[in-house]
């Protein structure tokens, strides 16, 4: 007998008390229970949606899947094309690897070739000049977060940086400089060329390139005449080359198309587009990421995301492929330069060494631009 | 049916006294210790994106959810970790597979807009977090090289219900859940492109 | 005003002072250092766009801790009033309901003291273990209660028993000696939590190896954590389950058996300063008592403080009690008779 009750509770207040002494356990029981069978039914919210790679399409000559490297697994890397490109480069010389005098240990962020094939190298914080046999010249500090230099035909080095360009003689004395970009809006400058006493500055912040005089008058802008106002810079890099007849060749990364323009703006030509199977076409969100312009006015550009160097003619067919077992995988740039004799200098600048790429293929003798 | 002896009275009093004694001893050495509360976060740069975060939280709809750095986002057309660069293209060229199972990425195009080509437009991305569960793919496809590395899985607490001892990060596989004073911000990524 | 925030720093230990000095400088130097990388700034996209500012959703602020700390101490400050001064059964049901309510379902069970077991053994054993106030609050309150006024945590606020105590239907008395036998389970469990907890588990015999880190064992073998989170592994579903099912026919299962923060309160309890107490010279022999505790805790009439889980049933059934609060005399005759 339940121990609150007595012989002298009326029958209605027996049942009540019952009821009640029953009732509320197991209302609360079955709500417990209830809870964890609710609970138990909550599963994970199933796909909605699959990914619809209906063909991948292997790109020839891309990277094996991820092993070291944290990209999305590619397709099975398959052999580089049987097909025969027009020209052949072999790798001859490594400058500044880690075995050598001159290794670079903190950054590699810029390349140019001067007069006299002598390399001009932007890395460490310093500014280092090679001669054409890969031979230490000179070395100074470079100005701080530099991120470009070109070699002009004055023979002075032109170093770019955020909202300026500052100008050194061979021996490395600062002679001159200028704040780049507008009033008010520094240029992000991201490469610096030079044609005559033309100051062309990328400026990957207001998308576009602009002209500058020797001692930073503007005097212009170049490669602001899409709808969108600019070229698409995803990576928020731009580079630029310039050939001995001033043409400016510009990366328009995030439409894929290396574009071409005159100095007074006016846009003249593009080719490119975005494909992952031919090799002809440049791959991922962004490309190419760099560019340079050999003495024969071909136009060498350089890729991320599958790390390679390519050689077309101006009218966008490929004549040469320096392929992705040359450089290391997690490369974002390829800083590219291309000396009178047509060697390609390609800096990795995760791996932080150049390498010099020759043609067996005669380079035309033209003037470098 | 006796009360208690005064000699038992005092052992129990003299028990109670040690007692409280300890016990506010103890807590005199923690608070000294103390510090601000903590939450736990998601450190991305030991994140390897293993899809653990989905199916490990105690909650059904993970905690973790993809976020969008917008000042590091590249704002592609060719985004890849919205689409999967892989896949088949259309007509147009451009890949039409998704990366994300839930389709929780979301875009729209943004800044001077070119009506007539898609691919001359800038895209902003932002993550549905009703369907992100988590699961890191457009994390891991956004790294560099091939993107700027601007997702990053991370935990949000107005969904986290702040467990004692986080689920994941007991089977995180790269101790990537840490513990930070609130508000918990999560230390920068050093993925730069 | 600047008087009162100086005489306030004055109060602050000189060693936090010039801690707090030390990591201002250091923060100072850090930010410098990354200032001085230089921070690439997104292009301008044209038009009118606007970068959207992140959303960093905010955790729980201080504010509503210090809020739990002191619900917690309210309820068992009114918890101790309603066992020993009021001794009301229904006003102590309420109470846990309260608790079951907030404790349980709005905080979803955590931070209890019961878990707070392992935070504080990875504090003491760890130096860099970040642990709050609160949390320590959350451990020790309870325990001082228990030298105060007994098991009042257990009886009033504990949402984990308090689930136990209203499923109970109707308890089935276990043996004593059993009783006893299952009640040193709740130590082992203790000493495995604190282990854990400070250090892992790391054996190597020969060359078989078990490398197990850190782990808050009573947090994830926490039996009732499914019900206030509504969701969970199928393994603790079922547990939980399990307990609830036994919990209607066994008194407070978890509780008796394998709380390791009931084994601590169970021992300080015993010396506690006012506890749950039936009086020598009041009682009548009828037994009532012994027979409405599911718990076992009355011996020979008397409570045995160690298992005593201040639930109040053994003053909702005394006729005294009846008596004494002027409550329907149900047990009127009982006492006249003696009286007579």
């Amino acid at each position: 007998m339940d121990s609150n009750e007595t012989n002298t509770d009326t029958a209605g207040e027996k049942v009540r008390g019952r009821l009640w002494r029953v009732l509320f356990p197991a209302v609360a029981a079955v709500g417990a229970l209830a809870a964890l069978v609710t609970g138990g039914l909550r599963t994970r919210p199933a796909p909605k949606l699959t990914p619809t790679p209906a063909q991948p399409l292997p790109p020839p000559g891309s990277p094996a899947a991820a092993g070291t490297s944290r990209l999305l697994p590619m397709a099975p890397a398959s052999a580089p094309p049987a097909r025969h490109f027009d020209r052949q480069y072999s790798q001859t010389a490594v400058l500044g690897g880690a075995r050598s005098p001159d290794q670079f240990r903190q950054s590699l962020r810029g390349i140019s070739t001067g007069a006299g094939d002598q390399i001009c190298v932007l890395g460490d914080d310093e500014i280092r000049v090679f001669d054409a046999g890969l031979r230490r010249l000179h070395a100074w500090p470079a100005p701080a977060h530099a991120t470009c230099l070109t070699v002009g035909p004055d023979g002075r080095i032109y170093v770019g940086g955020p909202g300026r360009v500052d100008v050194f003689d061979d021996t490395g004395k600062r002679v001159a400089g200028f704040a780049a970009g507008e009033a008010g809006k520094p240029a992000d400058v991201t490469a610096v060329k030079v044609f005559g006493t033309d100051v062309l500055v990328a400026d990957a912040n207001a998308r576009l390139i602009r002209r500058h005089g020797l001692d930073g008058t503007p005097r212009g802008l170049v490669g602001n005449t899409s709808k969108t106002g600019g070229f698409m810079l995803p990576n928020g890099s731009l580079d630029i080359a310039i050939d001995s007849a001033g043409v400016v060749y510009a990366t328009d990364t995030g439409r894929h198309q290396v574009t071409s323009w005159g100095l007074d703006g006016s846009a003249r030509g593009k080719f490119g587009k975005f494909g992952m199977s031919e090799p002809g076409d440049f791959v991922g969100c962004c490309n190419p990421v760099n560019l340079a312009l050999t003495p024969d006015g071909k136009i060498v550009t350089g890729e991320k995301m599958v790390a390679r160097v390519k050689v077309y003619d101006p009218n966008g067919t490929l004549l040469a492929l320096i392929g992705p077992e040359h450089f290391d995988p997690a490369c974002v740039h390829i800083h590219l330069a291309v000396d009178s004799k047509g060697r390609i200098l390609a800096a990795d600048p995760v791996r932080r060494h150049v390498m010099v790429f020759s043609t067996n293929t005669p380079a035309v003798q033209g003037t470098r631009g | 049916m006796t009360e208690k002896s005064t000699r038992r009275r005092f052992i129990e009093g003299s028990c109670r006294l040690l007692g409280l004694v300890t016990l506010g001893g103890a807590a005199g050495v923690l608070t000294e210790r103390t510090s601000a509360n903590a939450v736990y976060q998601v450190d991305p740069n030991k994140c390897k994106s293993c899809d653990l975060c989905r199916t490990s939280c105690v909650l059904s709809l993970s905690a973790v959810k993809a976020v969008n750095d917008f000042e590091k986002c590249g704002y592609c057309m060719l985004c890849p970790a919205y689409m999967d660069v892989t896949s088949k293209p259309d007509e147009k060229g451009i890949p039409m597979g998704k990366v994300c199972p839930q389709d929780a990425l979301k875009r729209r195009v943004v800044g001077r807009v070119d009506p007539d080509d898609p691919n001359n437009n800038y895209y902003e991305y932002i993550v549905d977090e009703t369907r992100c569960d988590g699961c890191g793919k457009c994390v891991k496809a956004c790294l560099p090289p091939a993107g700027n590395g601007s997702l990053r899985l991370e935990i949000r607490y107005n969904r986290c219900v702040e467990c004692n001892e986080c689920a994941i990060r007991i089977v995180c596989p790269d101790n990537a859940i840490v513990r930070l004073p609130v508000p918990g911000v999560a230390p920068p990524s050093t993925h730069t492109s | 005003m600047i008087a009162g925030v100086s005489r306030g720093l004055e109060s602050v230990p000189a060693r936090t002072r010039y801690l707090c000095l030390i990591l201002v400088l250091v923060a100072a130097f850090a930010s410098s250092i990354v200032s001085a990388q230089y921070q690439k700034k997104p292009p301008d996209f044209g038009g009118s766009y606007s970068f959207p500012s992140p959303t960093h959703p905010e955790p729980r602020t201080a504010w509503i801790r210090t809020l739990d700390v002191s619900l917690l101490a309210a309820g068992l400050g009114i918890g101790a009033w309603l066992i020993l001064k009021k001794r009301s059964r229904n006003g102590l049901l309420l109470l846990n309901i309260g608790a079951i309510a907030y404790f349980g379902f709005y905080r979803k069970g955590c931070i209890c003291p019961i878990g707070a077991i392992q935070n504080v053994t990875l504090a003491l054993v760890d130096s860099h273990y970040m642990i709050s106030l609160g949390v320590i609050a959350f451990f020790f309150l309870p325990l001082v209660a228990a030298l105060l006024v007994g098991r009042v945590f257990c009886g009033g606020v504990c949402p984990l028993g308090a689930v136990q105590d209203i499923v109970l239907l109707r308890p089935i008395k276990v043996p004593e000696t059993l009783d006893r036998a299952l009640a040193w389970l709740r130590y082992v469990y203790l000493g495995l939590a604190l282990w854990f907890a400070g250090w892992g588990l790391h054996l190597a015999i020969g060359s078989w190896k078990l490398d197990i880190g850190r782990r808050f064992l009573i947090c994830e073998w926490d039996p009732f954590i499914g019900i206030f989170r509504v969701s969970g592994p199928f393994h603790m579903l079922a547990i939980g389950a399990a307990f609830i099912i036994g919990g209607m026919f066994v008194g407070r299962p978890y509780c008796r058996w394998l709380c390791p923060y009931g084994g601590l309160l169970s021992i300080l309890s015993r010396v506690s300063w006012k506890n749950v107490v039936i009086t020598p010279d009041k009682e009548l022999d009828c037994g009532l008592c012994a027979n409405s505790c599911p718990y076992g805790a009355i011996h020979q009439l008397r409570a045995d403080r160690a298992s005593c889980l201040s639930c109040a049933r053994c003053y909702a059934s005394c006729p005294r009690e009846f008596e004494h609060h002027g409550r329907q005399a149900a047990a009127a005759p009982l006492i006249q008779v003696q009286r007579r």
